[in-house]
């Protein structure tokens, strides 16, 4: 505990300059403090996590989207992203699949939701 | 609509008590269980409804193939089964959840809005995508990576519950508990690493 009690307020100012003790990605700007926070709320963590770990997962998230588009751009097309490539990638993650799934299909059907309101808009 | 609810609400069928260290161990194991089910053959959907609150997998649903006389009439009379029992399953899991959603204390239900509107932002993640690419994606592989990498995060803060409470600790989850739920993520293969290149016959 004691090296979070190292007064969390200068830990922040040193996180935003880019402390890259701790983290390999330490120079660039946090990109997703504030939304990691209330991710990591959400999933069960306190109302207020460590700035530490906050960084420390967007480490990861970083990572995991880079090698994830890596290994997009390897397989299917290549030098491209695509969603099927994706799904490829994910097919064993039985959570990750069925998320992709559901967002893609909700997705879709919102954009014929909004289709079908604007041509009942026009047509009116 | 009733399909993306009913993925996306599993996982916090768990969060139920304010002690977040308690429900962690159900939502995880409910959660995998759950979305092993889920993937695998649709009409295993049922358990879905079965499950009741402390998270426990009640019924193992019997792959329903094993009904049917013959292979053919299963081929015939599957279909028209499955949807109805998917929609079936999935106005009853509206209800339950509705259930248990009115029943949250307001700690909960703070934390469960958390948990529904959470999300990386979709500029960032596009920005970051098309810096490693060089060249432009589409809107869906936008959405699908902010989709699993929200999933990703889950999957790391729920181990990361589970070290802390095993270590004896209390929530605010401190590096230690985020280093070492990687390392068993890892062992798990749940992360991927490119990095390292294996030699196989050495």
């Amino acid at each position: 505990m004691a090296e979070e009690d190292d007064d969390p307020g200068f830990d922040e100012d040193l996180d935003d300059v880019g402390n890259g003790v701790d983290s390999g990605h330490g120079r660039r700007k946090r990109l997703f403090s504030k939304e990691l926070r209330c991710m990591m709320y959400g999933f069960g963590d306190d109302q207020n996590p460590y700035t530490e770990s906050v960084d420390i997962l967007e480490d990861l998230v970083i990572e995991f989207i880079t090698e994830m588009t890596h290994k997009a751009m390897s397989i299917g097309r290549q030098g491209r992203v695509q969603v099927e490539d994706i799904v490829f990638l994910i097919r064993k993650d039985p959570r990750k699949f069925a998320r992709v799934k559901d967002l893609l299909t909700m997705n879709e059907e919102l954009k014929r939701a909004r289709k079908a309101f604007d041509e009942a808009n026009y047509g009116s | 609509m009733a399909d993306p609810c009913r993925v996306k609400e599993e996982p916090a069928v768990g969060v139920e008590i304010s002690d977040p260290s308690q429900p962690v161990k159900q939502e995880d194991g409910e959660t995998s269980s759950t979305h092993t089910q889920q993937s695998g053959v649709k009409e295993g959907d049922k358990t879905v409804l079965s499950k009741d609150a402390a998270g426990v997998e009640e019924e193992e649903e019997p792959h329903s193939s094993g009904q049917y006389p013959s292979p053919a009439k299963k081929l015939k009379v599957e279909p028209e089964k499955k949807k109805e029992k998917k929609h079936k399953v999935d106005e009853d899991e509206i209800q339950k959840m509705q259930v248990l959603v009115s029943s949250f204390s307001e700690e909960q239900l703070n934390r469960y809005e958390m948990y529904r509107r959470a999300a990386f932002p979709k500029a960032a993640i596009k920005r970051l995508i098309q810096s490693i690419t060089g060249s432009s994606v589409s809107q869906n592989v936008v959405i699908a990576m902010s989709g699993i990498s929200k999933v990703f995060v889950g999957e790391i803060v729920e181990e990361a519950l589970d070290v802390c409470e095993k270590w004896g600790d209390t929530p605010p989850l401190q590096p230690k508990h985020m280093r070492e739920a990687v390392r068993r993520l890892k062992s798990r293969d749940q992360i991927p690493n490119t990095k390292h290149k294996r030699i196989l016959f050495h």
